[in-house]
């Protein structure tokens, strides 16, 4: 059945892509609300060579990595941290989850209020979006370790360093990479709405500017790009994610 | 022996085959018996020998390659709930509903009016004693008392034949021989035609009439065993001299068959 | 007795910041003032919370609707499920607000719009989760109910979408968090109205009190939605909490 799912897949979006140029050629769909997507592929050629567009991308990308890099260690420790110590854990995890329950957008105009929206300020908000999710995933990730392999591996004389490394890393690794999955997918969400929300630089300004003076071929152009990457990345790190947990009996649900 | 009594359920060289990624796996081959009305018929045998399948192409859930299978004579495509009703090892009872409209709910699918489902349940949970029992859910009963309630449920839409598939299998020793009991008790009293299926054969002599062997996989009928015990039986009869006979004849063919499996090379397996 | 001491003890204390001017008014706004800014425009709150409202509504009906049905769709017949399934998941990390400029472009600046990108938002989780919670359900529940003369129709609405529940529940509930939240950052980013408009208006003109108001009533939004979504679970799935509570 694999071949014919893919097949189905494939099917599927060119079926999309086709219905969609065959309405722009046949005059259903207004050019200057929906444009072609010959119109989009070509105003996205003369995007990526454009210098202002990519200095721009450069911008969001930067923003995105900085928050990520930055935050995810810091998140991972508290993680591991809350996981270890049942204490912590037990204090800090409701509040955690009560961050995670409403989208943290929401609090963005406070965010400008309180810290403008300057590069630090927007590099914060990139981080408290990745921040939370990973953390979570990393207190989980510490429940995943089996402790009997642990105390087994102890008993014949295994090293710290050892049982951290062959028992600890395979066992958190698969809830680590989800995490850092959905931490990657936070970022980009919030670093563009920051971007769109109050700023002289990024990707999301340019769409806002785009959408207010319908300059559709663009709009269109940079939104399905942005699409495609994030959709991109996040296949990336489901493929790390079942290579790390090729071990585990895998549950078919996705 | 006992007058001829009219058959209910009789296969006829009953066949199976599964073709999974293009090679064909028989799963069953030259399955023939029949079934007497209101006996107790046991099924042993090995480990994926096709005890599962035949039971499931009895209930008409799954359908037969070759051969044919009758029940009251007529042939068997689909489920017969009103006739048929099948037990497995999980009592597949609905979480979200309670004890009562558990037993319920297949009067529910048959179209029951409310009134004689609520009756008619209230008969079945008195069968097997668990009358307190109603208004709780599925969770809070041991794994025991959920198989009873599954029993409760099969035999709620009254019908002829009991197809059982392991039932007692994922209990404990003492629960399996007290269900046992149980099940006897309620055959006695309801006087249905029992099919079942298991991996024991001492729980297979303890309670039927009649005891099929099968081989290992192709499913062949390798013998069959008329069990004379007398009746009402406890489980203290497995120590008796004819019960331990009777193991040792039904050993005999499971291991011949073993045996020629082995000689066959392990591929048969 | 004790929390109502905390909370008052903690009120006064964030009164006291800003009379004592320990922290600048632009940043933080102090109880009194918000409760000046409820006094003063409230008639423009109301309005506004009946905007956001009305587009959350409709927003919730069109996506748990359609998320259901699709996930119930894909649930059901292995081959959709095994093709959509993948298809939804990628498309879940798509950052749709990325695509509020179109939307725009395409729906004007109104209640359409906003309803229309709230409701793609709650769409993913709901059917991504009711289709893994119908494909996850134990087979032996569809063995049971076909042996009992289940029609297909019955097994899946008797059986399998009732099994599936608690995983619904669950999509159910991000999909409405984000649908809430959704439609007052969309207001906030180009809108004729509601509560992310008016949040957005007085940040631009630096009414802080306002702001932290406006905040607050979207936080009401969300808290509303997540309690008539308890009741709803409470109603629906106590068979699973009790379940829990018994191991």
């Amino acid at each position: 059945m694999r071949p014919l799912v893919l097949f189905a897949q494939a099917g599927f979006v060119f079926a999309v892509i086709g219905a969609w140029q065959y309405g722009s050629t046949a005059g259903i769909f207004d050019p200057t609300i929906l444009p072609s997507p010959s119109q989009v592929v070509l105003a996205l050629g003369k995007l990526i060579q454009s210098r202002a567009f990519l200095a721009d991308a450069f911008d969001t990308v930067t923003r995105v990595t900085a928050a990520f890099v930055i935050g995810a260690p810091i998140a991972l420790a508290t993680g591991f941290v809350m996981g270890e110590n049942l204490g912590v854990g037990r204090s800090l995890a409701p509040l955690f989850n009560l961050v995670l329950a409403v989208p943290q957008s929401i609090f963005l105009p406070i965010f400008v209020l309180l810290f403008g929206l300057g590069f630090t300020e927007k590099l914060i908000f990139g981080i408290t979006h990745v921040f939370f999710v990973v953390a979570v995933n990393a207190m989980a990730a510490v429940r995943e370790v089996p402790h009997g392999q642990v105390v087994l591996a102890r008993s014949f004389g295994a090293g710290k360093l050892r049982i951290y490394r062959s028992i600890y890393l395979p066992a958190m690794a698969p809830q680590i990479v989800t995490g850092l999955r959905l931490g990657i997918i936070f970022d980009i969400i919030g670093i563009l709405l920051a971007e769109m929300y109050a700023s002289r630089s990024g990707l999301g300004v340019l769409l806002l500017r785009w959408g207010e003076s319908y300059a559709v071929d663009k709009l269109m152009a940079a939104t399905v790009l942005i699409s495609v990457v994030t959709i991109l990345i996040n296949e990336l790190m489901r493929v790390f994610e079942h290579r790390v947990g090729r071990w585990r009996q895998a549950v078919e649900f996705q | 022996m006992t007058p001829a009594r009219p058959i209910v359920i009789e296969t006829r060289r009953l066949g199976k085959v599964f073709s999974v990624d293009r090679a064909p796996i028989v799963a069953l081959e030259d399955i023939s018996f029949s079934v007497p009305e209101g006996s107790f018929v046991s099924l042993v045998g090995p480990s994926g020998c096709g005890k599962s399948t035949l039971l499931q192409i009895l209930a008409g859930l799954v359908s037969s390659s070759s051969g044919e299978v009758l029940v009251d004579g007529v042939a068997v495509r689909h489920p017969v709930p009103d006739k048929i009703s099948v037990m497995f090892q999980d009592a597949t009872l609905l979480p979200w509903k309670r004890i009562t409209e558990n037993i319920e709910f297949p009067l529910e699918i048959a179209g029951m009016t409310a009134a004689e489902r609520h009756k008619r349940a209230a008969e079945m949970l008195a069968l097997v004693a668990l009358a307190e029992f109603g208004e709780r859910y599925p969770h809070e009963l041991s794994g025991g008392m959920r198989q009873r309630i599954a029993i409760a449920r099969a035999l709620a839409p009254n019908p002829r034949i009991l197809l059982m598939d392991e039932p007692f299998g994922a209990l404990d020793e003492q629960t399996r021989i007290k269900m046992g009991h149980e099940l006897l008790r309620i055959w006695a009293k309801t006087k249905k035609t029992i099919f079942f299926i298991t991996h024991s054969l001492t729980e297979a002599l303890f309670l039927s009439d009649t005891v099929l062997v099968m081989s290992h996989r192709p499913g062949r009928i390798v013998g069959v065993i008329e069990d004379t015990l007398p009746r009402p039986r406890t489980y203290d009869i497995i120590g008796s001299a004819e019960f331990g006979a009777a193991r040792n004849r039904i050993w005999k063919l499971i291991s011949q068959d073993d045996d020629e499996a082995a000689e066959g090379g392990m591929a048969s397996l | 007795m004790r929390r109502l001491l905390v909370i008052v003890v903690f009120l006064g204390a964030w009164e006291a910041t800003r009379r004592f001017d320990l922290v600048g008014p632009l940043l933080v706004a102090s109880p009194g003032e918000i409760v000046g800014a409820l006094v003063k425009s409230w008639p423009d709150y109301l309005g506004a919370l009946r905007f956001t409202v009305t587009e959350i509504a409709i927003a919730l009906a069109a996506a748990w609707t359609v998320g259901i049905a699709t996930g119930a769709i894909a649930g059901t017949i292995p081959f959709l499920g095994a093709t959509s399934g993948p298809l939804l998941s990628s498309l879940f990390a798509v950052p749709l607000i990325t695509w509020y400029p179109l939307f725009m472009v395409w729906f004007g600046i109104g209640m359409t719009s906003k309803i229309i990108y709230a409701a793609v938002s709650g769409f993913f989780p709901i059917a991504i989760n009711t289709m893994n919670g119908i494909r996850g359900t134990d087979p032996r529940y569809v063995t049971f109910g076909r042996a009992i003369g289940c029609s297909h129709r019955q097994v899946v609405f008797r059986i399998l979408l009732p099994m599936a529940m608690p995983s619904i529940m669950s999509g159910l509930r991000i999909g409405t968090a984000l649908i809430v939240i959704g439609v007052i950052v969309a207001e906030m980013l180009a809108s004729l109205g509601g509560i992310g408009y008016l949040i957005s208006y007085y940040r631009s003109i630096y009414a802080t009190g306002h702001v932290y108001l406006g905040i607050l009533f979207a936080l009401a939004c969300a808290l509303a939605a997540n309690w008539g979504l308890t009741l709803l679970e409470r109603r629906y799935t106590r068979w699973r909490e009790l379940q829990i509570a018994e191991r």
